[in-house]
């Protein structure tokens, strides 16, 4: 292809000068391909991190900072008030957490006991026996669920641990199973302690009086979450007898949202200055190849002399802003894709635990758009400029 | 086509226009040239050859008056057309070389081969004959830089060989060269002529324009004398 190979010498002859000129391409190229695999893989963390927590559940706690906090206070019997009341709800459980003092055979370690239900709010499968069931739930037995995290400190000797006891302060539960590790990472909300245990069990052993630290419900249909919040929210108003009581709740569609937000703001921006660098690097070339013409008038009079139509000048030279056009881009790209990568293994990766697969495709195809409209917006106008050349004038010109 | 005149002029005048001014430069110009001569074209500065040569050239167009090329009623075409002209039936070559400079000898003469669409090999393989032609078949990979004026002058004339054109044009070739190179220069244009070569050559040097077998003498944009050169 001798259109590419004069190019390629063209662009040679002058490295400085062509390297300069794609540097703006680069910069733009390469931010927008970095903030595309940062995007990928920051979604992909989110998700991973929150995966633990069943899509159709959601957490209200009464809002500390208030006057009336202690009027604002969940109460055990609330939980049934509610879920007689509010539609959609298929089970309710408190909240809470107990630092205790465990014991399986000769191991001690402190770890936190929290109550679960039955289906579980956690969704991490199992990789030892079964999970709670309706059963344990409603004959509060003296069963547990270990994290794998438990699991691992308690029986460092490994096998099925199901079956044995453990004894957390003066209280006995028989292990019936274990957890597989949740994807661990800075995102990780931790909803359930290192030992799960029936709610109503809970409450027996730990809760002293009516109140709880808050309540977890699993409803129906995740998609009418927020107006079911808002109706747990009216109840417990209602209950507790004040128009001006604030609960707060948390769901992971609204978690993901939240770091979706910051992250759509954060594209924005990133966009921006792409968008903006790429308008810059496209004059640039424009600015380049126009200088290009110039200088090679005269070469471009004896091309016609000797019988080049303007159709081949202007091929020509539409292949050189393309040359130079996609060499930018690929660096780009390059670039984007090491930064994102790099990124991507030493924060996301090693901080999530979530391995999201890098957007080679997308990342190429960006590239190569960029390539393809930067050349044809700034390097038709100087390809059309020596395609149009008179060849006396051009011959003539010193 | 050979019982044809290679070239014919006939009332040919050509008037620039620049903005309201105009500049009549030719008056009315009426020569033909046969198959296979070897015509030189003098005069003082400005009395109209460049003019003259650009029009045979199909670089420019009369503003009246019928050229006929080889055959071809070039009067009218437009800019495509004459370069596909160009590229077929004319060879240049300038005072000045003008070979693409950090491009070697064989891709210099080639390069006419490319715009004609021929394939590759089939390019490299004409050039080297051609450049064998004129005695550079060994300096086939050497880029202008590293060539003497004589030795670039004569690449320029193979790449003005290259398509096997009806005419070859040069102006002034001899102009950058010193009094032997200029010599070996006339005696490529005269084995080329004696191969049968139709050769137009423009020039102020009454030494050269003696090479040739028929010299027109322009004044004022008109063709003063016309016959042999005597030589
Ligand atoms: N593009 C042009 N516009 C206006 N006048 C021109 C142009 N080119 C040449 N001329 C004029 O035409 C006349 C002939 O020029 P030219 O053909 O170059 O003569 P020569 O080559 O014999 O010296 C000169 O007077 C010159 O000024
Ligand atoms: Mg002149």
């Amino acid at each position: 292809m001798m259109y590419f190979d004069e190019a390629l010498r063209v662009l040679l002859a002058n490295k400085l000068r062509s390297l300069l000129t794609i540097t703006g391409l680069i910069i733009g190229v390469g931010a927008v391909i970095a903030i595309q695999v940062l995007g990928a893989s920051m979604a992909g963390a989110v998700n991973g991190a929150l995966g633990a927590l069943a899509d159709n559940s959601f957490v209200i706690f009464p809002n500390s900072r208030q006057r009336d906090a202690s009027k604002a206070s969940i109460r055990l019997s609330d939980l049934a008030a509610i879920q007689q009341s509010v539609p959609g709800i298929l089970s309710a459980r408190p909240l809470g957490i107990s630092s205790q003092l465990v014991r399986a055979g000769h191991v001690l370690a402190r770890f936190s006991v929290s109550p679960e239900g039955a289906p579980p709010f956690s969704n991490l499968p199992i990789v030892y026996g079964r999970n709670l069931n309706a059963d344990d739930v409603a004959g509060a037995t003296n069963v547990c669920v270990l994290s794998n995290d438990a699991y691992l400190k308690l029986f460092p000797g490994g096998g099925d641990p199901t079956g044995q006891s453990l004894y957390a302060g003066s209280h006995r539960y028989v292990v019936i199973g274990v957890l597989a590790a949740p994807k661990r990472g800075f995102l990780n909300l931790q909803f359930s302690g290192a030992i799960t245990i029936p709610w109503t069990t809970f409450v027996h052993d730990y809760v002293v009086g009516q109140n709880i630290f808050g309540a977890g419900f699993l409803v129906a249909d995740a998609s009418r979450i927020p107006q079911t919040e808002i109706a747990v929210q009216n109840k417990l108003r209602d209950l507790h007898g004040g128009k001006d009581l604030q609960y707060q709740t948390a769901d992971k569609a609204k978690f993901t949202q939240g770091v979706g937000g910051i992250f759509n703001a954060l594209t924005l921006i990133v966009g921006l200055i792409g968008a903006v660098s790429l308008l810059v690097a496209g004059i640039g070339i424009m600015n380049i190849m126009l200088v290009s013409v110039a200088e090679r008038t005269r070469e471009i009079g004896v091309r016609k002399a000797i019988g080049a139509r303007g159709g081949q000048i202007l091929w020509q030279f539409f292949i050189e802003a393309l040359l130079l056009c996609s060499t930018g881009c690929a660096i780009g790209l390059a670039i984007g894709l090491g930064l994102g990568a790099f990124i991507n293994d030493v924060f996301i990766i090693k901080l999530t635990g979530t391995v999201v697969p890098i957007p080679w495709l997308q990342a190429t195809g960006i590239a190569i758009a960029f390539a393809v409209v930067v050349t044809l917006a700034f390097g038709t106008y100087p390809a059309y400029r020596a395609s149009s050349l008179d060849p006396i004038e051009a011959l003539r010109y010193e | 086509m050979n019982n044809q005149n290679a070239i014919e002029l006939r009332d040919i005048k050509k008037t620039y226009k620049n903005g309201a001014l105009e500049v009549p430069v030719l008056h009315g110009i009426n020569a033909s040239v046969a198959h296979g001569e070897y015509v030189a074209i003098m005069g003082p500065s400005g009395s109209g050859k460049s003019t003259l040569m650009n029009l045979i050239g199909c670089l420019d167009r009369a503003t009246s008056g019928t050229y006929i090329l080889d055959g071809v009623d070039v009067s009218s075409l437009n800019d495509n057309e004459l370069a596909e002209i160009r590229l077929k039936k004319l060879g240049f070559v300038f005072q000045g070389f003008n070979l693409l400079a950090r491009t070697d000898a064989i891709k210099n003469v080639a390069l006419p081969l490319f715009y004609a669409g021929i394939p590759q090999r089939k390019r490299n393989d004409a050039a080297l004959a051609v450049l064998e032609q004129v005695g550079l078949a060994d300096r086939a990979k050497h880029k202008p830089n590293e060539l003497s004026g004589g030795q670039q002058q004569r690449v320029a004339i193979a790449r003005a060989l290259i398509n096997d054109p009806a005419v070859l044009l040069a102006d002034e070739p001899t102009g950058n060269l010193d009094t032997k190179t200029s010599d070996d220069i006339l005696a490529l244009f005269n084995k080329l002529y004696e191969n049968g070569r139709t050769i137009i050559m423009v020039t102020h040097d009454e030494e050269v324009a003696r090479h040739a077998k028929r010299i027109i003498r322009l004044r004022d944009g008109l063709i003063v004398s016309d016959g042999p050169s005597g030589a």
